[in-house]
């Protein structure tokens, strides 16, 4: 294609070619007004020399038309494969595909969009402005979508050129119905009741129901139903069964002809704190190691210390007046018997039997053992002797029988291969200052008559015992040298780690259970970690993922006790996990996605974006659109078809100037001129 | 019977038995509450404090639950403290100067939870602007240690009512008053102040003049070993004397856990909630 334009290009500046031009009029009124007789000639004369000063110069283009572009975005998210929303894409793409291949000089960009990375959902607008900046503007002829209307960055709609169509996929009968849970906490108080919004919501043409199930499934135990009305606030009261992670799992079943179930469960995590932990400390006498107790408790905020030490026996008097003396009755009934259920934990620390305490008290002690309480020993030399506890009616839920030997030497503490597995003694080791731990200096003889073996001291003798009665836990240190460690004594060691896991342990903290499968999300998916204590190889990891996909993994050992696993997957939702008796439900993400979130295909969340640019929507349902030609800013869709702009772009492929007549035409024009003024005023005419 | 066994299994030699000798120490003093004095150059003064720690102990013994063994004289510079809850120190005027090691190992016994009661003899007669020869042997000791600010005892200072309530605090001179770390807020942690938080606001140090061993001293056959006072007044004075000793030692064992008592009966009326 050529088009041709006339340029002037001066030889003379402008200001000089003015100022001679205003010279020559002045000449040439001057001539008129003499009435010189060849003044029209002369002037024309002047002007071609002008005309030739001016440079008129013809401007050749040679350009190349292009054709229209047409991008066309494709939404590939979840949502987009619900119902037979897959099929009406294809077939919408392919109609797309072939209208544009019928249009002439037309080239279709096609973009698709999968889910974005994380909890973004569709991100149809951005992958638009992406192939925007890689598209020349005035070609753009028009942009298509062809999605489920459910996209989530509406706030990044591009400023368009052209019409933005789209071409919406589901159907006007697609319902669907989801669960959503508000309020939740991050942490709660034990025992006090925390308040759930619970909310069954059906969108989109849904049949009327008036009442739906939810089955609520805490840290994956039994099932219970309920029924809630649908599309109405529901305020629901939970109270968390123990302390630390409760997850709790809400879901309503998957209703026949509803788009996805993938929206129908909620997993909200709850941190259960207690309120407070109440430590009845029990010291018999007192000991350097009692302050070693007091401290460890007592810099536990968390924790209600109630420390009964036993100052003076009842054998002891020196007749001093009780005005005199600061001693305090404890209330042992109270403690032992009225409100002994209260007590997260008893510790006896260095206690004997001196017949203060009657054998009630301690019957009444072994049975809040067994329901569930826990009692910690620390025994001194009095264990071995006549006076032991052992021999008092809590001996029954002892896991040691002291032999009735003392060691006093110097006695090394050690980790049992069994210990290496605990979370009570694992990775005590690491604790211990560059030249090892340092020694105790007594030890009281027992046989483990049941429990396990945590630590032992000389030879084989166990140090500490730890064992399950009923519901509750007991455990057995078999020295009250710990503060031994506390002090430095040849480099110390870890004393207040080794019996704060002893006492978190005994009053069931979760970090610290023997068995356990945890979940955590990781870069690439879930890291699955579990605790265990069996020999042998574990059951392996059963996993279900989001999708419904079943699979297992099989466990790495990592540690001692400890195996590890990793499921691979960018699936957002709820993975349930089993391993042998253990079954977790682990969110990766939320638990029900972004895509999921908003089901039902809607024009309305792109409707201004269209506005904006004329364009329009077109349920894929009610048929696909033909194509047309309008002109910029014209409505550019109605009733089956959808417009696109003729954009008649071009590329300049070469420019030439010439000259657009030559030099010696004006010289001859002029001099004609001249001539013709110089004839006519001689003689020419007389 | 396996010390012995142990001794003679490897060769007798010096090193052996010294390292021998004082693991049998060790074990000896960490087998039952052992009250510990520090040995001066002062023979007589040692045989002072000797005998001032037997009578406490034998006060211990008989009116509490404490049963105390033999007490033991320390030399800063051979014996490990870390088995002392607490220590008794005689300000004499031989005193030498301490050495950098002898200064750590102190302070790390103060941090461990130890407790040192310096005692100037003098009967606290420095007043202002005043002060006495061995009070400024102390000062000069002190100043190596790290010590926290201290104050004049409290009237509510769980010293006077650990065991049995006190207000004087009299050795072989009745009158002199004590210090003591300086209360602080309760609950506040201060940087870089780890005796309240961690040793359970039990006082580092307790400073006095009051020659507490004196009065507290016995013979072999459990008498008095030297004159308090006068008559009946002077028994009464050696009464107090032995019940602040009590008190010293119930506090260093028990930490502050007198002053808990106070919130136990608050802490038993929400346990029925």
């Amino acid at each position: 294609m050529r088009l041709d334009a006339l340029l002037f290009d001066p030889l003379l500046p402008l200001w000089l070619m003015v100022a001679l031009a205003l010279a020559v009029l002045g000449a040439l009124a001057l001539a008129a007004f003499r009435r010189l007789a060849g003044w029209p000639y002369r002037g024309f004369a002047v002007i071609c020399v002008f005309l030739a000063l001016l440079n008129p110069s013809l401007k050749t283009e040679e350009r190349q038309a292009e054709a229209d572009i047409v991008l066309v975005v494709v939404d590939r998210s979840s949502s987009q494969r619900l119902s037979d929303r897959e099929a009406q894409t294809e077939a919408a793409l392919a109609h797309v595909t072939a209208q544009l291949a019928d249009r002439p000089g037309t080239e279709m960009r096609l973009v698709e969009v999968a889910d974005a990375a994380g909890p973004g959902g569709s991100e149809v607008m951005t992958a638009l402005v992406q192939a925007l900046s890689e598209t020349a503007r005035d070609r753009i002829a028009g942009a298509i979508v062809i999605s489920d209307g459910q996209i989530h960055d509406t706030e990044f709609a591009p400023n368009l050129p052209a019409p933005l169509h789209l071409l919406l996929t589901g159907r006007s009968r697609d319902w669907d119905r989801r669960l959503l849970v508000k309020n939740a906490p991050g942490f709660a108080i034990l025992g006090e009741p925390i308040t759930l919004t619970l909310l069954v919501e059906d969108q989109g043409a849904a049949p009327q129901a008036a009442l739906a199930d939810i089955i609520l499934s805490v840290d994956g135990g039994p099932e219970q139903r309920y029924q809630i009305p649908v599309n109405r606030e529901v305020e629901v009261d939970v109270s968390l069964g123990h302390g630390g992670m409760n997850i709790l799992q809400f879901s309503t079943p998957d209703m026949s002809g509803e788009l996805t179930d993938r929206n129908n469960a909620a997993v909200v995590q709850i941190n259960a704190l207690r309120d407070r932990l109440r430590v009845l400390l029990v010291s018999g006498v007192p000991h350097p190691g009692e302050r070693t107790w007091r401290n460890l408790l007592k810099s536990d905020s968390n924790v209600d210390l109630v420390h009964f030490t036993i100052l003076r026996p009842p054998e002891k008097q020196d007749g001093v007046p009780v005005t005199e003396l600061s001693l305090i009755a404890f209330p042992t009934r109270e403690l032992f018997l009225e409100k002994i259920g209260e007590f997260d934990l008893i510790v006896f620390d260095r206690y004997k039997r001196r017949g203060l305490l009657p054998a009630e008290y301690f019957e009444s002690i072994a049975n809040y053992v067994r329901q569930g309480g826990a009692v910690l020993v620390a025994a001194g030399p009095d264990y071995a002797g006549v006076n032991s506890l052992y021999r008092s009616p809590l001996g029954a839920i002892l896991p040691g029988r002291p032999t009735s030997r003392v060691f006093e030497e110097p006695i090394l503490p050690q980790v049992t291969e069994f210990g290496l597995k605990h979370p009570v003694s694992e990775s005590l080791e690491s604790l211990a200052p560059d030249t090892g731990w340092g020694r105790w200096l007594r030890q009281i003889e027992v046989e483990a008559t049941s429990g396990q073996v945590l630590m032992t001291g000389r030879g084989d003798s166990p140090l500490l015992v730890v064992d399950r009665v009923g519901k509750g836990r007991v455990a057995l240190l078999t020295s009250d040298h710990a503060w031994l460690w506390d002090r430095g004594y040849e480099g110390g060691g870890p004393q207040a780690e080794l019996l704060r896991r002893v006492a978190h342990w005994s009053m069931k903290e979760p970090d610290l259970e023997e068995e356990a499968l945890l979940a955590e999300p990781s870069e690439s998916g879930l890291q699955v970690t579990r605790r265990s204590l069996t020999e042998g190889p574990l059951a392996p990891l059963e996993v279900v993922t989001p999708n419904g996909e079943r699979f297992t993994v099989a466990l790495q050992p990592m540690a001692p006790g400890r195996y590890r696993a990793e499921i691979v997957s960018e699936d957002l939702g709820l993975y349930r996990l089993s391993s042998g008796d253990l079954q977790i439900v682990a969110a990766l993400g939320p638990a029900a996605p972004r895509e999921f979130v908003q089901t039902i295909a809607t024009d309305r969340v792109m409707a201004p974006i269209l506005a904006k640019t004329n364009g329009g929507a077109l349920a894929v349902s009610e048929g696909l659109p033909k194509f047309r030609n309008v002109r910029s800013g014209r409505p550019a869709h109605g009733r089956g078809w959808i417009g696109l702009v003729s954009r008649e772009a071009y590329v300049v492929q070469g420019v030439e100037i010439g000259q657009f007549l030559p030099a010696w035409v004006y010289l001859i024009f002029a001099a004609l001129g001249l001539l013709i003024g110089w004839l006519r005023e001689g003689r020419w005419d007389k | 019977m396996a010390a012995v066994t142990g001794a003679l299994l490897t060769s007798i030699s010096p090193e052996n038995a010294l390292a021998q000798m004082s693991q049998d120490r060790a074990i000896a003093a960490s087998r039952a509450v052992v009250l510990a004095y520090v040995e001066t150059q002062d023979a007589r003064q040692d045989e002072i404090s000797r005998a001032g720690l037997l009578g406490l102990s034998q006060a211990l013994f008989q009116r509490t639950s404490i049963e105390p063994a033999p007490p033991m004289g320390l030399s800063l510079a051979r014996d490990e403290l870390s088995f002392f809850p607490f220590l008794y120190w005689p300000i004499t005027l031989g005193q030498q100067a301490l050495s950098s090691e002898e200064l750590s190992k102190l302070n790390r016994y103060l941090k461990g939870g130890g407790m040192i009661l310096f005692d100037t003899r003098d009967g606290d007669i420095a007043r202002v602007g005043q002060t006495t020869k061995e009070g400024r042997v102390l000062q000069q000791l002190a100043s190596g240690l790290n010590l926290p600010p201290l104050a004049p005892i409290a009237p509510d200072h769980v010293l006077t009512r650990s065991f049995y309530l006190l207000q004087d605090f009299p050795g072989r001179y009745p009158r002199g008053g004590i210090w003591v770390e300086a209360p602080q807020n309760s609950g506040v942690q201060v940087e870089g102040m780890p005796f309240r938080n961690l040793n359970d606001g039990v006082t580092p140090v307790v400073i006095g003049g009051n020659d507490w061993a004196a009065a507290w001293a016995v013979d072999e056959a459990g008498e008095p070993l030297l004159p308090v006072g006068r008559g009946m007044a002077g028994e009464r004075q050696r009464e107090i004397a032995l019940r602040f000793g009590v008190n010293l030692i119930m506090h260093v064992l028990t930490g502050n856990y007198k002053s808990d008592q106070v919130h136990v009966p608050e802490l038993l009326k929400r346990l029925g909630e």
